[in-house]
């Protein structure tokens, strides 16, 4: 069975997903919302989720625009000016909370891979069928969680090192 | 106390040292590692007296740096923080040696009661 079938059936536990890692990771009231997302540069992670079951993969995406991304990365690394590459950093590592917190909710044999992230002024654009989306307000910006069943380009999974070949790491 | 901080986000090192403070453990040396490899690395030069690490890493993952420590013969504390806390992980965490799991986003008292048996205040 796939386990991402059942998406839009948790709709309401993604929204609520979504304002509690906001929350806990700005350490700022959140709340869900359903205003799209500003105009202009914004910052996005993206992950994917794979099933080892039945090997059905979906793609995670958390994005915000760029002023409360720098917010989260003041935050995040007690920074009065966090550079880009600052925030970079801060949005991949909110895209891991928020798409380990997806994973938990999804599916259990499964593993995440490792989290792209970057400024783009590019739009959300993922035309198929299926995709989820919920956002949560905080600060008075809008940080909007996707869920695709597609899997995103160039990520990057964590490496399967077998037990025996690290032995020779003594 | 030396402790080895493992994870490929600056900003989560950055927090998981903050929230050692708040949670009422400072004054220790911190080392940190950008992967799993690096703290194996960090581990043999450095001899740390607990490490907390992330699960998902690039070059080497948390649970096979954890395994690697044992298998090497170490019964260093090792704590992972990471963002997947499902009871599937704390098992395999647990039966690798790890001491538990910390799920992010965390709390200054989530790291107190997971580390107290383990770090000084």
């Amino acid at each position: 069975v796939n386990p991402f079938a059942g998406l839009a059936a948790v709709r309401t536990e993604l929204g609520a997903t979504l304002v509690d890692v906001v929350s806990a990771v700005l350490v700022q009231e959140a709340a869900p919302t359903e205003e799209p997302l500003g105009p202009g540069t914004a910052a996005v992670a993206r992950l994917g989720i794979h099933d080892t079951v039945t090997h059905v993969r979906v793609g995670v995406e958390v994005r915000l625009g760029l002023g409360l991304a720098r917010v989260l990365a003041g935050e995040m690394m007690a920074l009065a000016s966090p550079q880009d590459e600052d925030v970079v950093d801060a949005v991949a590592e909110l895209g891991n909370i928020a798409a380990g917190a997806t994973k938990a909710l999804l599916c259990q044999d499964a593993r995440l891979s490792l989290p792209s992230a970057a400024l783009t002024d590019e739009p959300f654009e993922i035309s198929e069928p299926g995709v989820q989306q919920v956002r949560a307000v905080v600060l008075g910006h809008v940080v909007q969680l996707s869920v695709a069943p597609t899997e995103f380009d160039g990520l990057l999974w964590p490496p399967a090192v077998p037990n025996e070949a690290l032995g020779g790491l003594r | 106390m030396k402790i080895l901080i493992a994870d490929d986000s600056k900003a989560m090192r950055m927090i998981v040292v903050r929230t050692l403070r708040q949670a009422g453990f400072s004054g220790h040396d911190v080392i940190e590692a950008v992967d799993g490899r690096d703290a194996l690395t960090k581990y043999q030069s450095e001899a740390p007296d607990l490490v907390l690490s992330d699960w998902n890493m690039p070059e080497m993952t948390g649970i096979e740096l954890l395994r690697a420590l044992r298998a090497s013969g170490s019964q260093v504390p090792f704590c992972f923080v990471t963002s997947e806390g499902s009871p599937e992980m704390r098992e395999t965490a647990a039966a690798a040696g790890a001491l538990g799991l910390i799920a992010k986003p965390f709390t200054a008292e989530a790291f107190a009661d997971a580390l107290e048996p383990v770090v000084s205040a």
